[in-house]
């Protein structure tokens, strides 16, 4: 009871926020400057960044609009995590301080640096072009504006939550392959791609997919879900990006590129064995001139300390794998007819 | 004695087989028993559930069907298997239809999914039904001069609906462990970081990218080795380690344990016992 009275009383505090600044025409390399401000609780810490601009520091630059989750443009790491200011409360970002009452703010991460907290989003809407993020209408010229473009509920049920997206680049900020490589994708990319690509209206889905198939694209995603769980929207992003592979798979074949073999090889090796197949995997995705490139040095060093896996006639199936196998095609079956009933509609 | 259905994971059995044989050794003196699960099969790894959700389904109400029958929750020492497993649980129960369709599938072995099994990862079962205290009451030789850096991985800790166990921004269970057999666990930037071995071979450069960013921080750190829940991480970080650190450009390395082998050797077991001396990097 006594906690709760304090906490109620606790209404206002000093906070600091370390603040990143960086002013590519003056400064040699970035630095953190410490506000310290009365702030109350309820406030967020973008209201937090305009009273120090407007009060305390006004050459402090950041990008920030509508103050209400909804534009998307105040995206920033604040204590690491990337997230919008607006929706985040200064009372729940002290409880993540790893210096007590210094909440650290900071830039996006994976984009260009203009000034302070404000990264480059040109990068983020080239990629959006390269992967033609919109519905390319498969509506005649002449009937445009004449007639409304349908579409079905259930239809929109696939690309709700896509929709949601406001583009504030959390997610590549959070993504772990777009740190090792600038030309990846990225998730935001991704997720539009997906959402063009499930649109009845759209007619370039073969184009925008043979992109996405390439180098960099849909098949570099690692399965991190950080993009996922950083999502200011909540939206299960991941579930986009495995949407985007089944529909590779499906539409191009699992012979398509060295993605679509990896995967479909846990398919084979599961209806076959029950186990996985680890030994030729390589060899499977990549072939054999790649494998023995790669991956042969390695291979000596493992085969000395005898951790290579073993060859396919010495991995031993799942106990009961023929009844499993039974099993297993029975669900192709229901498979097949799935994918019949689908195309009738 | 607690016991438990023990799934398999196919890079137990093959690459990383130190895993299962550190937990043999030590599962008696935590009054722990696992029943292996030979006709589990591979879950899928993170890469079924999109070649066919069907499949998915069916493989995995199997795998823990299998314990189901025996009354037992399912024990995972893999991150990715964990993460699959609880994925294809979390969809057949909130999908009747799905449910129903596998199970009618499931009958031609005697199977049925109820769904009354918990799918865990082996380190939750330490901390959280083991415990702290009876762990440390345990330990003979406690890791006191050793400075260690936990490395979470990705399928422990994320999607965070899907397994829920750690706050995924703020880990602890690991660090706990390490604390409960005397060892120091160090403050690691990369503790909820990403390996990278989903795409090593398919985006080889990126991953070992990846990799190299949480090893430099472990050695700047001058931790005396890195130590991880996930045979996945394991192969990327020591098996993979010098390829990365090259591509990195960085001179060093380090030693990286399973939670297996550093619960062993807390517990007298020697490090050729544990199967430490099969690492890439010793």
């Amino acid at each position: 009871m006594t906690e709760t009275i304090d906490q109620h009383q606790e209404g206002k505090r000093d906070v600091t926020f370390r603040v990143f600044r960086f002013n590519p025409q003056v400064d040699s390399k970035p630095y953190f400057d410490d506000y310290t401000i009365s702030a109350e609780r309820g406030i967020t810490v973008l209201r937090s960044l305009n009273y120090i601009k407007e009060h305390v520091d006004a050459t402090l630059s950041f990008r920030a609009f509508c103050q209400a989750g909804i534009c998307g443009s105040c995206g920033m790491r604040v204590n690491g995590i990337s997230k919008l200011a607006c929706t985040s409360q200064v009372w729940d970002e002290l409880d993540k301080c790893r210096e007590p009452g210094i909440i650290r703010v900071e830039p996006l991460r994976s984009l260009p640096m203009i000034k302070d907290l404000i990264v480059d989003m040109d990068p983020l809407v080239d990629k959006m072009t390269r992967y033609s993020n919109w519905v390319d209408s498969t509506m005649p010229l002449a009937e445009m504006g004449k007639k409304e473009f349908l579409i079905s509920e259930e239809e929109f049920q696939q690309y709700d939550k896509a929709t949601d997206c406001i583009l504030c680049a959390s997610c590549v900020s959070e993504c772990s392959i777009l740190r090792a490589n600038k030309e990846y994708v990225s998730p935001a990319v991704l997720l539009k791609s997906y959402r063009m690509n499930v649109d009845s209206r759209d007619g370039i889905h073969d184009i925008r997919l043979a992109e996405l198939v390439k180098d960099h694209g849909v098949w570099d995603c690692t399965h991190c879900y950080r993009c996922q769980e950083s999502c200011v929207k909540s939206i299960p992003i991941m579930e986009a990006i495995h949407a985007i592979r089944e529909d590779a798979l499906e539409s191009r074949g699992p012979r398509d590129t060295s993605g679509a073999k990896h995967a479909e090889a846990f398919m084979e090796d599961i209806e076959k064995k029950g186990k996985l197949v680890e030994a030729t995997l390589p060899i499977r995705t990549n072939g054999v001139v790649w494998t023995l490139r790669n991956l042969l040095p390695m291979a000596m060093k493992m085969i000395v300390k005898r951790r290579t896996p073993p060859p396919p006639p010495l991995v031993k199936s799942a106990k009961g794998i023929k009844v499993f196998r039974a099993m297993f095609r029975e669900m192709t079956e229901h498979v097949k007819q799935d994918h019949l009933k689908s195309q009738k509609k | 004695m607690k016991r438990y259905a023990y799934y398999m994971s196919c890079i137990n059995e093959s690459m990383t087989k130190e895993v299962d044989r550190s937990i043999d050794f030590w599962q008696k003196d935590l009054g722990l028993e696992f029943v292996k699960l030979h006709e589990g099969t591979c879950c899928g790894g993170s890469n079924l559930d999109y070649v066919s959700p069907k499949h998915f389904a069916l493989v995995n109400a199997r795998n823990i069907a299998l314990a189901e029958k025996m009354g037992l929750d399912l024990i995972v020492s893999c991150n990715t298997c964990l993460m699959t497993i609880r994925t294809a649980k979390k969809k057949l129960d909130e999908t009747p239809a799905l449910k129903k369709e596998v199970n009618d599938i499931l009958k031609k072995e005697g199977l049925e999914y109820r769904g009354t099994s918990e799918v865990r990862h082996l380190l939750w079962v330490l901390v959280d039904d083991v415990g702290l205290d009876a762990i440390k009451a345990k330990v003979t030789v406690p890791l006191k001069n050793y400075r260690i850096a936990p490395f979470y991985g990705c399928h422990i800790l994320r999607p965070s609906k899907v397994l829920g166990r750690d706050n995924p921004l703020a880990p602890s269970s690991l660090d706990q462990l390490i604390e409960a057999l005397g060892g120091q666990t160090i403050p690691f930037e990369h503790k909820n970081r990403c390996c990278g071995f989903h795409t090593l071979l398919v985006a080889e450069e990126e991953s070992l990218n990846v990799a190299a960013e949480a090893l430099e921080e472990a050695i700047t750190l001058k931790a005396d080795f890195i130590v991880t829940p996930c045979p996945l991480c394991h192969t990327v970080l020591d098996g993979y380690q010098a390829k990365a650190l090259k591509q990195a450009h960085i001179d060093s390395s380090i030693p990286v344990f399973h939670i297996s082998e550093m619960v062993g050797l807390a517990l007298g077991y020697t490090a050729k016992q544990l199967g430490i001396k099969r690492h890439i990097v010793c």
